[in-house]
C-alpha cells in the first residue's frame, strides 16, 4: 500500500521564501547557487547547489513542512 | 608504470602538510564572525626527491574556495588539495565534507582534505590516480 501524501498548503514558492529567509543571514549571498525543490512525504526539500567544478563550496539544504511551513530540518554545509 | 603517489594518510602525517593545515586554519579566522572565510591550497610531490610541497590558493569566501587552477611546480605532481571549514558547529554549521566535496574529489583524481574544528577529514581517492606521471595537475 503506497504512502498517502498530505496535500500541501505551503506552495513551492513559499517554501523557497522560507528557506531563503533563513539562509541569507547565514550565507550572506546565495547568488552563485542554483535551487532544486521537490515535494516529498516529509515536506518540501529545498536544496541549493553549486555548479562550479573544482570549487569547494557550501550550501544549505532544508526540509520544510508542506502544511505548516515549519523548517523540519536544515543543514548548513560549508 | 608511474611511481606511486603518497597516500592520503602519508600526506596527512607529513610535517609540511600539517603545518599548512594549521596555517590555513589560523588564516581562516574561525573565531571572528566578520572575517571568517575558507582558506586552502594544493599539495605536491616531487618523484625524484620525494619532497612534499604545498602552495596556498587565494583566500576564499565564507563558504567557498576556488581550487580550479593548481600552479605548475617544475618536476612536481599534484597529489592533493586542502581547504578549511571554519564556520562553527555552535551556530549550526556542518563541519564535515559535503556530498559535492566528495564527488569533486573523486572526479579530480586526488584526495581532498577538509580542515575543521573537530579535525581533518579526507575524501576522494586514497592517492593520486595514475601515480606520479602524466598531467602535472589534476590527473582526471
Amino acid at each position: 500500500m503506497s504512502a498517502v501524501m498530505t496535500i500541501p498548503t505551503i506552495s513551492r514558492q513559499q517554501a523557497i521564501a522560507i528557506a531563503e529567509a533563513d539562509a541569507l543571514p547565514v550565507y550572506r549571498n546565495l547568488d552563485d547557487l542554483t535551487l532544486e525543490v521537490s515535494l516529498h512525504n516529509d515536506g518540501w526539500h529545498v536544496e541549493y547547489q553549486m555548479r562550479k567544478p573544482r570549487h569547494a563550496g557550501g550550501r544549505p539544504h532544508y526540509v520544510i513542512d508542506a502544511v505548516t511551513g515549519e523548517i523540519v530540518s536544515k543543514k548548513y554545509y560549508q | 608504470m608511474n611511481p606511486e603517489a603518497p597516500t592520503a594518510t602519508e600526506l596527512q602525517q607529513h610535517p609540511t602538510v600539517q603545518a599548512a593545515f594549521a596555517a590555513a586554519w589560523a588564516d581562516s579566522f574561525p573565531d571572528d564572525p566578520a572575517l571568517r572565510h575558507e582558506e586552502g591550497g594544493y599539495i605536491y610531490c616531487d618523484p625524484t626527491t620525494g619532497e612534499v610541497l604545498v602552495r596556498r590558493t587565494l583566500p576564499g569566501e565564507l563558504r567557498v574556495l576556488d581550487l580550479t587552477h593548481p600552479p605548475k611546480l617544475p618536476g612536481c605532481f599534484l597529489v592533493g588539495t586542502y581547504h578549511t571549514h571554519p564556520n562553527p558547529i555552535a551556530i549550526g554549521w556542518d563541519p564535515e565534507p559535503i556530498p559535492a566535496d566528495r564527488r569533486e574529489a573523486q572526479e579530480s583524481g586526488v584526495p581532498w582534505f577538509v580542515v575543521s574544528e573537530i579535525g581533518v577529514f579526507v575524501v576522494g581517492p586514497d592517492r593520486r590516480v595514475g601515480g606520479l606521471g602524466g598531467s602535472a595537475g589534476y590527473p582526471l
